[in-house]
């Protein structure tokens, strides 16, 4: 299951910020609370997040016109 | 994972950002695939007729041996089949950048937008994210095999739904007196239907029924169009069209593995029983528009249960007779019960790891801060955003970005899987074979040459499960679970075999 590229380091800026979770790790028994956990803050409300936010447009939802697919 | 073989087809939207009337969604879609296969050689461009709908130049097979290609006038990526998760996860992403980088290198980003949703608020359109599982011909593709995979399917949105602001109109496309008199507008609309803030799932509004073998009109939960892209006699393959396009990588894995794990409880004979639904369409829907969020359902006998219940039912039964068989099943056994748990706990419990839940909280928190109504079209536009795949400016992105939301796999990777397909499948194979087109220079021969060519004798046709090189027979790669990378590799050098573009120059006289 283990990919073959999974040694591959990231070296980016970007990838820095990413966090690669081992996909064989896993809770370690029934039952323990040893999920991945909810993020720690309460709200959305670092500078970056509230500022992607604003900075969308708020009418570009009626500019998303599509046509039915499948 | 044991014995599937997995595959994602994505329908994505085009938003046009610009105010620019002569530019369409459509337009913006064969630009893009010019670009991806005619300028930066990511594959090799169909020269062929596929169908009455896709003429010659309408998309082509991608070097990770995945298809790219327009599909009623939506972008539409289809992955290469994939046994790991963890490559299918890695290709699903990859067709999102290579879509993006497109954009970048057009320098169109900042007029276009590429959103991996399945709706449009204004127009009601609905487009898919359909789901690929090949089976055995032996699954019992009938109602009473197919009915035990019914309570899962309904019920798995808890997790897999990708979540919307308001619902669609009457699904089968009737439109009531009382709408036609009072015009539209109210997100809440909905003839004679209880109103809907917020729903979890987007895909709901659209399915009409429990099977069918169409895929654009009466959607049903499971597809029964009896097209294996594989030996007949052997493989089957299930084709499900009810499912939300996903950003969140941790719903990505679940929603498949999860799906893949009881079509073998089914093939195996262990699925829960006793779960039926009266009318399965209904009670999707219901649970996806349940505004308590405790998608309370009946059952035909009668009793009530959550649709956590349900999945926690199916998560024992699997957990019973597959914990061990490998590692990807018991990640998927370990984070199917860790977020039907925390669901327990609240929709917070599970933001960054779900879909629906990441965009309520966001939508909750910028709403409150903002001080908006849930009708704002502010919120509709924000909707929308979550799905953008661009990593500067998508809001899914974002969270990823300030770690909100767990990564399984990294960008290096999802780079890597542009180009380079899953190893232990026939796409590898398949890869092999476009590469040598890709490397013979059949792109610029045949742009050079279009007008000359004939649709009726291209100079390769590639498939799923066969292609062929002029003046080569048939390359059949009937098992998706063989690499065929000997055969490929022998194939392809057996250059007396099929001609070469300047040979092919030569005799045409061109």
């Amino acid at each position: 299951m283990k990919h073959a590229y999974a040694d591959i380091q990231s070296v980016g800026s970007f990838d820095r910020k990413e966090r690669p979770v081992d996909p064989i790790s896993k809770p370690s028994g029934p039952g323990e609370e040893s999920g991945p956990k909810r993020p720690e803050t309460d709200s959305p409300s670092r500078d970056n997040l509230m500022k992607r936010m604003r900075k969308v447009d708020p009418k570009q939802a009626e500019k998303y016109r599509q046509r039915t697919g499948e | 994972m044991k014995n599937r073989i997995f595959g994602i087809e994505t329908e994505y939207g085009l938003l046009i950002k610009a105010d620019q009337s002569n530019v369409s969604p459509s337009g913006v879609a064969r630009h893009i695939i010019q670009h991806l296969f005619g300028q930066k050689k990511h594959g090799v461009i169909d020269w062929h007729y596929r169908g009455h709908d896709e003429p010659p130049g309408n998309g082509g097979f991608l070097l990770n041996a995945g298809r790219m290609y327009v599909d009623m006038g939506h972008l539409e990526y289809a992955s290469p089949e994939c046994h790991s998760l963890w490559d299918l996860l890695s290709v699903d992403r990859a067709g999102d950048l290579l879509l993006q980088d497109c954009l970048d290198e057009l320098e169109l980003s900042e007029k276009v937008s590429i959103i991996k949703n399945n709706i449009d608020h204004e127009t009601d359109a609905t487009f898919g994210c359909h789901e690929n599982y090949l089976v055995s011909r032996e699954f019992p593709f009938n109602y009473q095999g197919l009915g035990l995979l019914m309570p899962f399917l309904v019920t798995r949105q808890v997790f897999t739904g990708a979540g919307r602001i308001g619902m669609a109109r009457t699904a089968d496309g009737w439109i009531g007196l009382d709408e036609i008199e009072g015009g539209r507008g109210d997100l809440t609309r909905g003839a004679a239907e209880e109103p809907v803030i917020y729903q979890i799932s987007q895909r709901p509004d659209y399915i009409v029924n429990d099977f069918f073998e169409w895929v654009q009109h009466n959607r049903a939960i499971v597809n029964t169009r009896d097209e294996p892209l594989a030996d007949p006699e052997r493989f089957r393959r299930l084709h499900l069209l009810m499912g939300d396009s996903n950003m969140a990588e941790e719903t990505t894995l679940l929603k498949m593995g999860t799906t893949g794990l009881v079509l073998q409880l089914i093939e195996d004979g262990h699925a829960p029983t006793g779960l039926d639904f009266d009318d399965p369409v209904q009670t999707l829907r219901g649970i996806s528009r349940d505004q308590t969020l405790e998608w309370m359902v009946t059952l035909s006998t009668g009793k009530q249960l959550s649709a956590l219940d349900i999945q926690e039912e199916f998560w024992e039964a699997a957990s019973k007779h597959y914990t061990g068989q490998d590692e990807e099943t018991d990640w998927v056994l370990a984070h199917w019960e860790s977020v039907v748990k925390d669901l327990r706990k609240g929709y917070q419990s599970v933001v960054g790891r779900v879909d629906w839940a990441s965009k309520l909280w966001l939508l909750e928190n910028f709403r409150e801060a903002e001080k908006l109504e849930w009708d704002d079209p502010w919120l509709k536009s924000l909707d929308l955003e979550y799905h953008n795949v661009d990593l500067k400016a998508g809001l899914y992105h974002a969270m990823a970005e300030e770690g909100d939301a767990p990564r399984f796999t990294t960008i290096d990777l999802v780079n890597l899987s542009k180009h380079t397909p899953p190893r232990n499948t026939r796409a590898f194979g398949r890869s092999e074979v476009i590469k040598h087109v890709v490397k013979e220079g059949w792109a610029d021969f045949l742009e050079q040459t279009a007008k000359h060519q004939d649709p009726r004798r291209p100079p390769y046709v590639i498939n799923w499960s066969v292609l062929q090189l002029q003046g080569s027979p048939p390359f059949v790669m009937a098992d998706p679970f063989r690499t065929y990378v000997q055969e490929s590799r022998d194939y392809c050098s057996d250059g007396s075999a099929h001609p070469t573009p300047e040979a092919l120059l030569k005799k045409q006289d061109i």
